[in-house]
């Protein structure tokens, strides 16, 4: 298997599952209809609801769910059970769930007057559907900001080129809101100036830093990479805080292994399989939830806004180029390398039960929660159907906006997993920024040599990630003002709100296994799929409609998800809460994520029993007929 | 960007740009200027909301400005009206806020 490979099959199984199941749904069951009016004609407000052309609401909602969900799940998945699983599922869960979800719930959306999913629950299902909405949500939010947070502290405290970019990039965006807001300045001239600079920071990070093959790198001969280094080794001065574990390998401290073996590091022991928590993990969780604080708390103009614009076209860049890489690389073989540089070195199947030193990892449940968004994700439909179905001019522009994002969202799988599968060994954003950066230098006829571009890749992952916290971290302190504001009006002060979500987030952060965090953030991100799955299959219902094609994957990904949360509790369980020669602070934090895991399943299995009490109801009354398809 | 900002009036046909390039440059347009864009018009549309309110607030049961003013404004406000209580009065949920667009998450 190669890199090119991917892409043809990938090519070919978007086209058929869009031109001949999708656009069947659109015109048989749906029934979208060109002449009906849309809530964007019929309630134009100028703000919320404007008619909007179909190719610009697709590169905005394209961007808007374009993020770090479709590489991070995609690469751990490849590490634990091999690239093959991940393929498969990428391609079928697009095909027949992915789509389904956020194209029907904007559909559902717009035959509904542009009221959101939990306005639907409300009235569909039951009040109690839309109160359980903002526990999923919070949570949701709450473990996808653990999982990067985490993974992202570990980069920047193993990696010293990356901070710096980082620090430029937050400069550059402050710059960016102040111009095209307040001077009103060009807003290409502005995206120019400042993504340049961005990427010239990225570049020069680690410029000068010694790499030799085989050996640790050095980054105290760079001028820039050998600063952050020196401030790294003051801060760890007082040696390692505590240690934790991770059963999978999955997380990003951890050493890829050689000849089956993997070495001791500063940050791991290989004997016991322990990662050492060192001061500057804790030093730059710090800055980046300082970081995420100014993006949750200023003017969305000012700062998280313009910050995000220019991490977008840093990723579309680097992502862009290694696409390009990805076609060409099966051609080039590289100096000293026997095989094409696109050519699959990861394995292709690593069994049933994944690659794990204890515990389980099971393929069902576990693979179809990590690969998050690439195949299905509950954010794209729940948020997307207050946004997007809102601005469609016409019913028959949801298909290609809904379906196409979510059909090109998932090619950023597909390149990821392509990333991970030709470098073949090392975890997480370590083998990522690998693939990328052998991408990259094959993409540019090797001029960019390898360090460098391994170098942009690490820093395409951070800024991508990075951008997606800081607004997690601002839609958490809304949905905590508005889950508790009621009990304790403290928590309607946005700075409050903030501190309080960033707190508990820090503590997950501490004291929770990277790995299980994503796979529970899976967890409730299917689960928000499956629930907007079934609010759909309740609405077609009611309105006289097949709700099979939305019907079968909900009951799939209910089940599935339900069962995940199941083995991640038995997990955290199994491996951390009840294992000897723990530290205190790792077996609180399995404690609490397993609270977390029974959270979800409960309140997931309340929305089941009322969406049954809600189904037989509409069954009990005369099935309406079905609109006409036009006219 | 008329064909974004105006309401579609007219035949399908007669409201699209047509061909690759344009499509492309739609593309393009959504992926960057429009983010923008819209939050320039949710700013406009918050300042107006208030102006409708202090000259026109009796319409939704505010009278908080003498009724000769609002009187000597009204036809510069009028055109405004429909859509203006089209926003304020419309049912808001949580995630109607501008929090909650997607933005990437």
């Amino acid at each position: 298997m190669s890199s090119l490979w991917i892409v043809v099959i990938g090519v070919v199984v978007i086209y058929l599952a869009y031109t001949f199941y999708a656009k069947r749904i659109d015109r048989t069951v749906i029934q979208a209809d060109p002449n009906r009016a849309t809530p964007a004609r019929m309630y134009m407000d100028g703000a919320d609801f404007m008619p909007t052309s179909r190719f610009v609401l697709y590169g905005y909602h394209f961007k808007s769910i374009a993020a770090a969900g479709p590489i991070v799940g995609v690469i751990t998945a490849a590490n634990l059970w091999g690239w093959l699983p991940s393929v498969l599922w990428l391609m079928i869960g697009v095909s027949f769930i992915g789509w389904a979800s956020d194209y029907s719930a904007i559909m559902m959306a717009v035959r509904n007057d542009g009221n959101s999913l939990s306005a639907i629950a409300h009235r569909l299902i039951s009040p109690r559907t839309r109160r359980i909405l903002f526990v999923f949500i919070f949570f949701y939010l709450l473990l996808i900001a653990g999982a990067f947070v985490g993974i992202m502290a570990g980069i920047l405290a193993a990696r010293p080129d990356v901070p710096f970019g980082i620090l430029v990039l937050a400069l550059a965006g402050l710059f960016a809101g102040y111009a095209i807001y307040r001077l009103r300045m060009s807003i290409v001239g502005v995206s120019l100036l400042t993504v340049a600079l961005t990427l010239g920071a990225m570049a020069l990070g680690p410029l000068g830093a010694t790499f030799t093959p085989g050996k640790p790198t050095d980054w105290s001969t760079g001028p820039i990479s050998g600063i952050v280094n020196s401030i790294n080794a003051s801060i760890n001065s007082g040696g390692e805080i505590y240690r934790v574990t991770d059963p999978t390998f999955a997380d990003p401290r951890i050493p890829a292994p050689v000849d089956g073996k993997r070495s001791d590091t500063a940050t791991y022991v290989a004997a016991t399989n322990e990662i050492k928590v060192l001061p500057n993990f804790l030093f730059w969780s710090i800055a980046l939830l300082v970081f995420s604080y100014l993006g949750a708390n200023m003017a969305i103009w000012r700062f998280a806004q313009p910050v995000n614009y220019i991490g977008f076209w840093i990723t579309a860049i680097v992502i862009g180029v290694s696409a390009i890489g990805a076609l060409i690389a099966p051609f080039v073989t590289l100096p000293n390398a026997t095989a094409p540089a696109g050519a699959f070195a990861l394995q292709d199947a690593k069994g049933f039960m994944g690659a794990t030193a204890v515990g389980i990892q099971p393929l069902w449940p576990m693979l179809f929660v990590t690969i998050a968004c690439g195949a299905i994700s509950g954010w794209h439909a729940l948020f997307g159907s207050i946004g997007t179905a809102r601005q469609l001019e016409y019913e028959t522009d949801a298909l290609p906006v809904g379906g196409g994002g979510m059909f090109s969202e998932n090619t950023l799988g597909l390149l990821s997993l392509t990333a991970v599968a030709i470098v073949g060994t090392g975890a997480g954003a370590g083998a990522f920024a690998a693939g990328v950066g052998r991408l990259i230098h094959v993409a540019s006829f090797q001029t960019i040599p390898l360090p460098l571009g391994t170098a942009l890749g690490f820093g395409a992952f951070v800024v991508i990630v990075l951008t997606v916290v800081q607004l997690v971290f601002r839609v958490m302190r809304v949905t905590l003002g508005e889950w508790l504001g009621d009990r304790w009006v403290g928590f309607k002060n946005q700075h409050v709100a903030s501190i309080v979500g960033m707190v508990i987030t820090m503590a997950l952060v501490l004291s929770g296994t990277w790995v299980y965090l994503w796979q529970l953030f899976g967890a409730s991100n299917q689960l928000l799929a499956a629930l907007s799955l079934l609010l759909v299959t309740v609405w077609l219902r009611s309105v006289g409609r097949n709700p099979a094609f939305a019907g079968i994957p909900m009951v799939f990904m209910y089940v599935t998800t339900m069962a995940a949360t199941i083995v991640t509790a038995y997990n955290l369980y199994a491996t951390i809460a009840t294992q000897p020669g723990q530290a205190v602070i790792s077996i609180a934090g399995a404690w609490a994520m397993i609270a977390v895991s029974v959270l979800l399943f409960v309140a997931a299995l309340l929305i089941a029993y009322d969406a049954w009490i809600a189904w037989n109801r509409l069954r009990a009354e005369p099935t309406p007929a079905a609109a006409p398809a036009s006219g | 960007m008329d064909w974004m900002t105006e309401p579609a009036t007219g035949p399908r046909s007669a409201v699209r740009p047509r061909g690759l390039r344009a499509a492309l440059r739609e593309f393009a347009y959504g992926m960057t200027g429009y983010e923008f864009a819209r939050h320039a018009l949710e700013t406009r549309a918050a300042l107006e909301n208030l102006f409708m309110v202090v000259v026109v607030g009796d319409m939704i049961g505010l009278p908080v400005i003498p009724p000769y003013y609002a009187l000597r404004l009204l036809p510069f406000v009028t055109p405004e009206i429909a859509t203006w209580k089209r926003r304020v009065l419309r049912e808001r949920e949580f995630s109607d806020q501008h929090e909650y667009h997607l933005h990437g998450v």
